[in-house]
């Protein structure tokens, strides 16, 4: 073998440059200090919310409605629950039939890929243009903003959410278990039915909840369709009370009072979405799953 | 076939069913309704832009590319002008300013996730990330106007006033009825008011770091051992292996910064509540302005007069479109990493 053959190259790394490992040191530092900035953020965020939301914080808060004296936004609280449960009603299914198509059916072929593409641009899409489509679809018709309008577009922002977790979650179900049920003679329905959906209900559910915690915080989407409400209407085709609504309302006034309800709102508001959020994070602890 | 003959065995949960013809009916059922729902969902996507196009037509018809090119937005019917330019202006200019702050922080932060924090501090500062992921935007809003633009007016942007005020950005124009005309302008001009650009990128940046820093945390996780053990080995510098890794990456890192893009594009109630909301267009970090989604969120109920309302949505179509194609670039480049990962 001719020695020329095997000339080594040129290490890349060393002595090239004296200070190089003064530069990593710092970059090391630069990267801590990052992080430090992103969680200091979060620390004043949270922590005037807490701070504000509970200093303005009224048992009236609670249990009376805006135009009451003290004033409080128990209705909006109990509109958010059921705008959201609305919403649910028809995004959760949807979204799973998506998800175990994606999951169980889909093929390799342009179809699987187009439908994959279609989910995530519907879960890129800026939630007031979905607002914009629910009130062409169902607050033109009917001349009136109302509870279905703001639970249609929550709904549209669901969908997306609700198919990637449950995808993820059915693909997680190890592929020995179809086979064992195809196996006892199952049909592909009944491996889904009563082996797949049963061993995949938790992470199933936590995709639900992190859709819940998603579109609970979602204010952009309703001002055209909800529109909010100040007396206690729960009839959903009327215009909907809602808290994200209130803030928002409250947010541009003047009245002192006002902005004082909208700190407290705040932190019920993050308070729910941040517990959900949290009890999704244990629970699904050590799998896979894209919670942004 | 022949049953089971051990009775110690449990009986085939699946031999209850022999009807053939009922068992094909319900698997044909359920692969049907499945696939349902996934045309239900193309269907939806196809709406939003059948509804948008046909609620712009009359203004696509009558404003065209001129939408484009006039800064103008004046409602008033009779003398309608409408242009999507100050809008698109601060949409680009607040989505730059996030990133421009946020891309660097989201990839320090990711770094720290993956290359330097030991394992029991890595999950929790994920996981603390991911919640800054979690808090709705209206509350980022009201923080952004009551407690940052204070901030930013009495202590922030005083010193940024002394220290930029003889920077000067030539080329961006004023176009005034069309005409254009360049006018030198100061990076910093006027007084701090804290509702200005510098206010709405801001509040974008916290928006956008955990979208990114938790995808490029996931990328860089994907950096394989044995190129890092080699390195290592021939005497790199943890930052000259990490810089390894980076480049390995760049994809990845690539679709998430477009992701995070995608975000501040459409972020809408964070923005409207500390941007100032003035049509302008304005070389000054300390002018106010408007975006895409904040002059729908302000002005699409007002629109009283059929023309206004058609420019509401051509503003609305704009605004889908300038998403989409981020999106679909983010996912192009993150679906090759997934791919990667699969055949692995």
């Amino acid at each position: 073998m001719n020695a020329d053959a095997i000339k080594p190259e040129p290490n890349p790394f060393a002595g090239r440059s004296p200070g190089r490992r003064w530069i990593s040191r710092g970059v090391m530092v630069l990267c801590t200090l990052c992080t430090a900035i992103a969680l200091a953020v979060l620390f004043v965020v949270l922590a005037y919310m807490g701070i504000r939301g509970i200093e303005y914080m009224t048992p009236a808060f609670f249990t009376n409605l805006p135009l009451q004296s003290p004033e409080g936004m128990r209705n909006c609280i109990i509109g958010t629950i059921i705008l959201v449960g609305l919403a649910s009603v028809l995004g959760v299914p949807i979204g799973m039939l998506c998800g175990i198509y994606m999951a169980e059916y889909a093929g390799k072929g342009w179809f699987t890929y187009a439908a994959q593409l279609v989910m995530d641009l519907l879960a890129g899409t800026p939630t007031i243009l979905l607002g914009v489509i629910a009130w062409q679809l169902v607050v033109v018709p009917l001349h009136q903003q109302s509870g279905w309008s703001g639970a249609l577009a929550l709904a549209f922002i669901m969908v997306p959410i609700v198919a990637r977790a449950s995808e993820e979650m059915l693909r997680l179900v190890p592929h020995p278990h179809r086979e064992a049920s195809a196996g006892l003679g199952a049909s592909k329905a009944q491996t889904l039915f009563r082996v797949i959906l049963p061993a995949a209900k938790a992470g199933i559910t936590t995709g639900i909840m992190l859709g819940i915690a998603r579109v609970a915080g979602e204010t952009a989407p309703l001002l055209f369709t909800a529109l909010g409400n100040d007396q206690a209407v729960y009839n959903p085709s009327q215009p909907y009370p809602s808290l994200t609504l209130k803030i928002w309302q409250y947010s541009q006034s003047a009245e002192p009072a006002w902005r004082h309800q909208a700190w407290t709102a705040v932190l019920v508001l993050v308070t729910m979405v941040l517990l959900f959020t949290a009890a999704v994070r244990f629970t699904v602890r050590g799998k896979k799953v894209n919670v942004i | 076939m022949t049953a089971s003959t051990d009775p110690t065995l449990p009986p085939n949960p699946f031999m209850d069913v022999q009807q053939n013809a009922f068992r094909r009916g319900v698997d044909k059922a359920t692969k049907a309704a499945a696939l349902g729902g996934v045309l239900l969902t193309i269907t939806i996507l196809i709406i939003v832009f059948v509804v948008l196009i046909h609620g712009s037509w009359m203004a696509l018809r009558q404003i065209g590319w001129h939408f484009f090119t006039t800064q103008a937005w004046n409602p008033v019917p009779g003398r309608d002008q409408y242009g999507v330019l100050s809008f698109l202006y601060g949409t680009g200019i607040t989505t730059f300013l996030a990133l421009l702050i946020g891309v660097p922080l989201s990839i320090g932060t990711a770094i720290f996730i993956t290359r330097i924090a030991p394992r029991w501090l890595a999950g929790p500062v994920s996981f603390l990330v991911e919640l800054l992921a979690a808090i709705p935007s209206i509350a980022y809003g009201l923080w952004g106007c009551f407690v940052m633009s204070p901030w930013l007016q009495n202590y922030l942007e005083p010193v940024l006033y002394d220290t930029l005020k003889h920077i000067k950005i030539i080329p961006v124009g004023k176009y005034p009825s069309g005409r254009i005309e360049f006018f030198p302008a100061n990076l910093v001009h006027g007084g701090p008011s804290g509702s200005d650009f510098l206010a709405g990128g801001l509040i974008l940046t916290i928006m956008i770091l955990p979208i990114i820093t938790a995808i490029t945390r996931d990328v860089l996780q994907q950096f394989p051992q044995e190129i890092e053990h080699g390195a290592y080995g021939l005497g790199a510098t943890w930052w000259q292996t990490t810089r390894l890794a980076l480049a390995y990456c760049r994809a990845g890192i690539f679709g998430a910064v477009m992701l995070g893009m995608a975000r501040a594009i459409g972020e809408t109630m964070a923005v409207i509540m500390v941007i100032g909301n003035t049509d302008h267009i304005s070389a000054s970090l300390f002018a106010g302005g408007q975006t895409m989604s904040g002059v729908l969120a302000n002005e699409f109920m007002e629109a009283d007069h059929p023309i206004y309302l058609s420019a509401m949505f051509y503003v609305a179509l704009v605004l889908m479109l300038s998403s989409l194609v981020t999106n679909v670039i983010a996912r192009a480049l993150l679906s090759r990493i997934d791919r990667e990962r699969q055949t692995a």
